[in-house]
């Protein structure tokens, strides 16, 4: 609603700084995202390990933010907007950390696989996390712009995440059952498809801190869900 | 419940608008404040609630301020009757330079309230206790109330203007002039008194008013800008002009 400046410009500097964090521990995610899809459908151990060594970075963006936001509450008393951009930083900041986390475990996971997974399964990790990639960016976007409508949409998305999880679920169990040599690969995928799904709930997470960010009120009702996710697969 | 319902009030002082058409509800044992830049009205619009504009020789007021349903800017209005029913405490605390016990009684004293010494005493008692001085001055009523310590004089001060059970309590930055444990007894005092008054409060301080207020007005420039209640004023305003008051970018 307010873009003019503080009358105290070091306050005004000390929101700018949280909010250019936040873009670039967002930023910052994006890329391990991305890296780490890249490095399991591509088989790119070297990619993969960039991705663990990188995680640290994002952990020390959610420190520095944390305690950027304890100084501005204990220093400035934000209220209103500011106040806003304070406490959705430092719950954006958490869910982004959670993010990189399990980018990082992808890559782990990345790295006691074989070096040839059935194509299928490529293409429907490739799917699922190409839609959650299209989310992050999109939440992001909709911080950076303040859109309630961008959030909105990104919440309503994560059906279709839940839906593209339990489709790549089932070939993966699929694979598991096909040869018990598959168990250890199968297991990790399992868990990797599970990881990219929970990157999604984060990413919503986001999208819901910035729609209360942008209009002080909480989105309401369900968020969307998919088909029920698959626990044991086809008996 | 409303207790007051201003109504399309404006003031002038002379040929200068001071309030422009200020329309506000106040509840009921609740605290209300106002808060705004200097000179944007609010104590104006506070001294209205018990007609001390009328004091000012040139300061007109027009529109009706309903207080329990009776206009009080209607000629029948008696004023002794109107601020013995809404009392007020300023910015400066300002005792009389009598003794404790002759600062709390003066009120009562006028309008006839006590029978006898022992009805007076009890009165004494019951207002410094509802002020929270009671326990620091018991043992010296008949001392000068000018001996006490700012924080002590103000609640002296609130103590004198509860001791006639008004039904309103109109304060003016009632804390400006304190330290931080003085501020935070009056609060405490403030929380404690909207059981059995409704509170009207001025102030500059933004974190005064979001502590101790469940609704608050937002004046500008004569104009009553936006009003609510405080949760949502400092969370998520509707205006503009309130956010960027609250949030210090205005100007």
């Amino acid at each position: 609603m307010s873009e003019a400046p503080h009358t105290v410009k070091s306050y005004e500097e000390e929101l700018k700084n949280l909010n250019a964090n936040i873009i670039k521990m967002g930023s910052a995610c994006e890329d391990s995202l991305s890296k780490a899809i890249q490095a399991i459908t591509s088989r790119d151990n070297n990619i993969a390990e960039a991705v663990i060594q990188e995680d640290e970075k994002i952990d020390k963006y959610e420190t520095l933010i944390e305690q950027q936001v304890v100084n501005l509450i204990a220093l400035r008393q934000p209220m209103a907007i500011d106040l806003r951009e304070t406490v959705t930083a430092l719950k954006m900041s958490s869910d982004l950390e959670r993010i990189g986390d399990l980018a990082k475990n992808i890559s782990k996971r990345t790295l006691l696989l074989n070096e040839n997974l059935p194509k299928n399964l490529v293409d429907s990790l490739n799917r699922v996390s190409t839609n959650v990639q299209k989310q992050l960016k999109s939440t992001l976007d909709a911080y950076l712009e303040r859109s309630a409508p961008m959030a909105v949409n990104v919440w309503e998305g994560d059906e279709q995440i839940d839906d593209l999880t339990n489709l790549c679920m089932q070939e993966v169990i699929k694979y598991l059952k096909e040869n018990e040599k598959n168990l250890e690969d199968g297991t990790h995928l399992l868990f990797v498809t599970k990881n990219i799904e929970r990157i999604g709930d984060h990413t919503t997470n986001v999208a819901e801190q910035v729609y209360y960010l942008v209009k002080g009120e909480y989105l309401e009702g369900d968020r969307p869900k998919g088909t029920e996710p698959i626990v044991t697969g086809e008996k | 419940m409303i207790k007051i319902k201003a109504k399309d009030v404006d003031v002038f002082y002379g040929k200068k608008q001071a309030l422009f058409n200020i329309s506000l509800d106040i509840e009921e044992n609740q605290v209300t404040a106002l808060i705004g830049p200097s000179g944007c009205g609010k104590s104006t619009f506070l001294r209205c609630l018990n007609r001390m504009n009328d004091v000012i020789d040139i300061c007109s007021v027009k529109g009706e301020i309903l207080i329990n349903d009776f206009n009080i800017n209607d000629k029948s209005c008696d004023v002794v009757r109107l601020r013995e029913k809404i009392g007020m405490v300023f910015q400066k605390p300002n005792p009389f330079p009598k003794t404790l016990y002759e600062n709390v009684s003066y009120g009562p004293t006028i309008h006839g309230m006590a029978q006898s010494k022992q009805e007076m005493d009890e009165i004494v008692e019951t207002s410094l206790k509802k002020a929270a001085l009671w326990e620091e001055v018991k043992d010296r009523l008949h001392e000068p109330g000018t001996g006490l310590s700012g924080g002590q004089q103000q609640r002296l001060c609130i103590a004198r203007a509860i001791s006639v059970r008004p039904e309103v309590i109109l304060m003016d930055e009632p804390c400006s002039a304190l330290d931080p444990i003085a501020t935070a007894q009056i609060e405490e005092l403030i929380d404690e008194l909207k059981k059995e008054h409704t509170i009207i409060i001025v102030t500059h301080s933004m974190a005064q008013a979001a502590r101790v207020s469940q609704n608050t007005g937002f004046f500008h420039l004569g104009q009553l800008i936006e009003h609510g209640s405080t949760d949502k004023i400092f969370k998520n305003p509707d205006n503009k002009k309130t956010q960027d008051y609250i949030t210090g970018r205005f100007g």
